[in-house]
């Protein structure tokens, strides 16, 4: 993932974002490891994901530009805070999300996320946009502003394929 | 103490901070004790208040940012501790009003309730400028201290009324888009720098 780390730290910086908050997995390791090596960027670990919530909606009010990196298992514990802090408030929150779903998908601990994250951000209300190759990385600063106008979670999902560079959607 | 007397003798002390407040006893307690309008008064995600503070904190490392906590809301976010301990910014405080009971639940027991020692967790998480006061004059000389990360565990007594009934102070009389507008334009005010886009999101 080592180009493809570089091309999301680059598509952040382009968005604005000098600070992340984040808690990895696998597939978001490498993005992570960026960030910390970044002076631009303030990168804060934490040790569980809804205080990505609570860090990154802070930081809004101070006016800076800020993204949480997690895993699909990480945003299921966040459904709460997302709900009752970024939805009832109107708060927008730009999240990078691994997206473990799909045909790559075959870890046995990831079955039940592939199923339900997807349908799960539909089913609240958060626009997102699927990053499933190298090219779309540029949609992020994209998808960064439209997350201000929406006012709510708003989801880049990065794919397995973004990873490996098959041609698949996911 | 009652958290009444604990939120007075802050609002006399408040010198512009940034204040962010748990939801239930301390938003409404901060918010029947100040009627302020600039505080950010949580209205979900228990627990979170202070990880939104820390958050408000890094953006805005030249304003102070008081982050005030219930024990609730602490046991919540018990992690949260290490990632305050990892970075300690020097403009944050952390208040966390222990009354050993779900306030707003009027006095529901809180797990283990009177016996844990948050303020030895919080040492061991390796937070280093810890304080437990009894005395609303003592929180008040923790507060003052600006130059540092500080958390401080207030042991409050759970607010009662006539004839032993627990009590909730009346609720503020705004809620979720309001509180972020009224707060955002205020520290947009105080910093200087944009919060919202020139179309207002």
């Amino acid at each position: 993932m080592t180009n493809v780390a570089d091309a999301l730290l680059a598509a952040l910086k382009e968005a604005g974002v000098t600070l992340a908050a984040s808690l990895p997995d696998d597939w978001v390791s490498p993005l992570l490891a960026r960030l910390d090596d970044d002076p631009d960027v303030t990168h804060v670990r934490v040790a569980r994901e809804p205080e990505i919530v609570g860090i990154c909606s802070g930081a809004f009010f101070g006016g800076v530009r800020a993204a949480g990196v997690l895993g699909s298992t990480g945003l299921l514990t966040c459904i709460s805070e997302l709900n009752g802090l970024n939805v009832k408030h109107g708060i927008p929150l730009f999240l990078v999300v691994s997206l473990r779903t799909g045909v790559y998908e075959l870890q046995t601990f990831q079955e039940t996320q592939a199923r339900t994250v997807l349908p799960l951000a539909d089913t609240l209300g958060f626009p997102y946009v699927i990053i499933d190759r190298p090219e779309k990385v540029e949609l992020i600063p994209h998808a960064f502003e439209a997350s201000r106008l929406h006012k709510r979670p708003y989801i880049a999902w990065l794919t397995k394929s973004l990873l490996t560079g098959a041609q698949s959607e996911f | 103490m009652t958290a009444e007397e604990y939120f007075d003798s802050l609002a006399a002390v408040w010198d512009g901070e940034f204040v962010v407040c748990a939801l239930g006893e301390s938003a409404n307690g901060w918010w029947n004790a100040t009627h302020s309008d600039v505080a950010y008064y949580m209205h979900g995600a228990m627990g979170f208040a202070s990880s939104f503070a820390l958050g408000l904190a890094l953006a805005a490392p030249e304003r102070r940012v008081w982050a005030l906590d219930s024990d609730g809301g602490l046991a919540m976010n018990l992690g949260g501790l290490l990632t305050e301990a990892s970075l300690q910014p020097v403009n944050l405080t952390h208040v966390v009003l222990n009354n050993h009971c779900y306030q707003s639940l009027r006095g529901t027991p809180l797990v283990n309730g009177g016996r844990t020692d948050y303020a030895s967790v919080a040492r061991a998480a390796g937070i280093a400028d810890v304080h437990e006061v009894s005395e609303p004059a003592d929180l008040v000389r923790c507060v003052q201290a600006r130059d540092r990360h500080t958390l401080i565990i207030a042991d409050v007594a759970p607010r009662r009324g006539g004839e032993g009934r627990f009590e909730q102070p009346p609720p503020l009389p705004f809620e979720g888009p309001e509180i972020k507008y009224r707060f955002g334009r205020h520290t947009e005010r105080e910093l200087g720098r944009p919060v919202f886009g020139p179309r207002g999101y």
